[in-house]
């Protein structure tokens, strides 16, 4: 369970920390005024001192006026169900190339969810990919990641 | 007269086979968008963005604005059909048309909304006619300082007038300046925010912020939200659309004060989705049948579709005639025409007038194809809406990587979408918007130019925002759109209770 409190909390954490580095980061570019006018570091410090002050009133904010709770168990497990398969997607395909990735992805999914059989899971999977392929690569011409798997095989 | 003749022009280039073929293709896959739950008009276009670097600007144009056209459409479809909104800006849409097909009137509530909507477009697009180059007449005479004055008042809007609380507004914007100084500084040249990345050098692009904060983010709000879909039937009746749509005049009042919602919302960017909420919830104030508001009541139905619509259409007008785009797709449509070697602003209609005027021409016939696309293509999209979510999930999910990926043939871009996947639900969930956050990254350089050109001007002075009549009287009006949350505040502490909520 996730309480309104916390999410408004960790939100305001994330931006807050993003202002906090933009503002340190802004720091070695120079701020100010200069001899070839407003240094490059002005603008960027000016904006991250507006995340860092708007996230600190967003925290306290979230913290005295928040909803209960805003994730439920059940909720938390169908956002992660969805999240957790999408993030390995994107993590394996350096390693083995984004068409394998995405047949895997699909076949996964719908294995997982036991609709149709592993057969038909099996189809929709090598059409997917092959669609990927099909589109992007030679219709369009844009050359999609292979992965050290592909770099292996001379793909 | 001169408009006129201009838009005759602009009719001689859009009414060619290819630009009408582009239209429909376009209109088709705007539906498309529209209606699958987590992708929208701004990552529909993100999409096909890297497949217009080979065509000629006009027709890039045309099928980029037809699929932003199609898919406000769209997102209709499924906020009557389904109770679901395709799109962010349809939310409202689904308080009373839901309500009104349920009831069995499913056909009547469409042409409702198809009817309203087409009126909100039209209202944006003449607008656009007759203003946008009077606009872009008197900006040629901007210097940094006009501007500078111009972006503040329209980031400003954003914050006083975006319905959302305001300074989580500030805070989305703020990171979207950030994101956009990411890089190499334009001015000087040095390396800004990589944050000990190298590869961060080359910047973020909004075509990865748009993939990860409205695919990504939207897709897992959609599966939070576990929706059921209950078929309701999808047959459209003929004799019935044209019924109501000869009743519409009925409707008058509420449809020329909706577009005018819409209108204003559009070019001061409050964006499509604050319009349609606004204008829901004015109509529901003023109607004599208030009572009846969620019910499927049809002036609930009129009112958001007719400024949402509005508001999409009339987005184009600063976009085009400033350089500064009025909702989240214009957004990215602008990235384009810089990636395309055109110059936003007022030098368009200068240099590119069969550009600007083969667009113009392009919104009056793109909305009647959508019109008519859309009602002939209710019952394949609602079938669309029958595939279980865990089969279109994880088909958006490869769709946003390649997306995300084909920018720059970047794994980091890939990486930095599923980041700003995450900040999306977040942001979404606490109702930060993100539509500023998407429009800071595009314009951030410009604005920061603009303000930096006009300090060199100064020599450092900031006295030279209230140097000349035009500039103070921007910046004050952003200064009043900023304080607007306090004013309505104190005003609010100071009426009585009972009169606040209605």
């Amino acid at each position: 369970m996730v309480s309104g409190r916390s999410l408004e909390a960790a939100t305001a954490l994330i931006t807050g920390a993003f202002g906090a580095a933009v503002v340190v980061s802004t720091l070695d570019n120079g701020i100010g005024w200069s001899a070839a006018g407003v240094e490059s570091g002005t603008f960027p410090f000016i904006v991250g001192l507006v995340i860092l002050a708007g996230s600190v009133f967003n925290l306290v904010q979230g913290w005295l006026h928040a909803r209960a709770v805003v994730l439920g168990p059940s909720e938390i497990k169908r956002v992660a169900m969805l999240f957790g398969p999408a993030a390995v997607f994107v993590g394996v395909i350096p390693l083995i190339g984004i068409y394998p990735a995405s047949a895997i992805y699909v076949f996964g999914a719908l294995a997982w969810h036991k609709r149709g059989s592993l057969l038909l899971a099996a189809a929709a999977a090598i059409g997917a990919a092959l669609a990927l392929y099909l589109i992007f690569e030679l219709t369009f011409q844009i050359s999609l990641p292979r992965g050290a798997l592909g770099t292996l095989f001379g793909f | 007269m001169e408009n006129l003749e201009a838009l005759m022009h602009g009719f001689g280039i859009a009414l060619s086979g290819n630009h009408i073929f582009l239209m429909v293709i376009g209109v088709l896959l705007g539906i498309l968008v529209g209606v699958l739950p987590g992708l929208g008009a701004p990552n529909g276009v993100s999409l096909l963005l890297p497949l217009t670097f080979g065509m000629q600007p006009v027709s890039a144009i045309i099928l980029l604005s037809s699929m932003y056209w199609g898919a406000l459409f769209g997102g209709s479809v499924t906020s009557i059909l389904f109770n679901i909104p395709g799109e962010p800006s349809s939310v409202a849409t689904t308080f009373d048309g839901y309500p009104m097909a349920r009831d069995g009137r499913p056909t009547t509530a469409l042409a409702t909304a198809f009817g309203s909507a087409a009126f909100g477009a039209l209202a944006g697009v003449v607008l656009i006619t007759l203003c946008a180059s009077w606009v872009a007449q008197v900006a040629l005479a901007f210097g940094p300082p006009e501007y500078f004055a111009v972006y503040f008042l329209a980031f400003a809007s954003f914050v006083g007038m975006g319905g959302t609380p305001p300074i989580k507004t500030l805070v989305s914007l703020a990171i979207g300046f950030a994101l956009a100084a990411v890089g190499i500084d334009t001015v000087s040249g040095s390396v800004r925010l990589t944050m000990g990345i190298d590869e961060m050098v080359k910047g973020v692009s909004f075509v990865v912020a748009v993939m990860g904060l409205f695919g990504i983010g939207e897709l897992l709000i959609a599966v939070e939200e576990e929706f059921h879909v209950k078929a309701i039937s999808s047959k459209v009746e003929w004799r019935e659309v044209f019924r109501t749509l000869a009743g519409l005049p009925r409707y008058g009042w509420a449809l020329l004060r909706s577009a005018a919602i819409g209108c204003w919302m559009g070019i001061t960017p409050g964006g499509p989705t604050a319009a349609s909420f606004m204008s829901y919830g004015i109509a529901k104030r003023l109607s004599p049948r208030h009572a009846n508001f969620g019910k499927g009541e049809p002036e609930g139905i009129v009112a958001p579709e007719a400024a949402d619509h509005a508001a999409g259409t009339s987005a184009l007008l600063p976009m085009l005639s400033l350089g500064i785009p009025g909702s989240a797709t214009a957004a990215v449509m602008m990235g384009g025409l810089m990636i395309w070697g055109l110059n936003p602003g007022p030098m368009l209609f200068v240099e590119q007038k069969d550009f600007v005027w083969g667009l113009i021409a392009s919104m009056y016939l793109g909305n009647v194809v959508a019109v008519v696309l859309v009602l002939l293509t209710v019952p394949i999209f609602a079938a669309l809406m029958r595939v279980p979510f865990f089969i279109i999930a994880p088909v958006i999910v490869i769709i946003c990587t390649v997306g995300a990926y084909s920018v720059s043939n970047s794994y980091l871009d890939v990486v930095l979408m599923m980041g700003f996947g995450v900040l999306g639900y977040l942001f979404k969930k606490l109702h930060y918007p993100l539509a500023p956050l998407v429009l800071a990254i595009v314009i951030g350089d410009k604005a920061e130019d603009a303000f930096r050109q006009s300090m060199l001007m100064s020599r450092g002075s900031l006295g030279i925002f209230f140097a000349k009549p035009l500039v103070t009287t921007l910046i004050l009006l952003g200064a009043a759109l900023l304080l607007m949350p306090v004013i309505w505040r104190t005003i609010g502490r100071m009426m009585p209770r009972s009169q606040v909520k209605p």
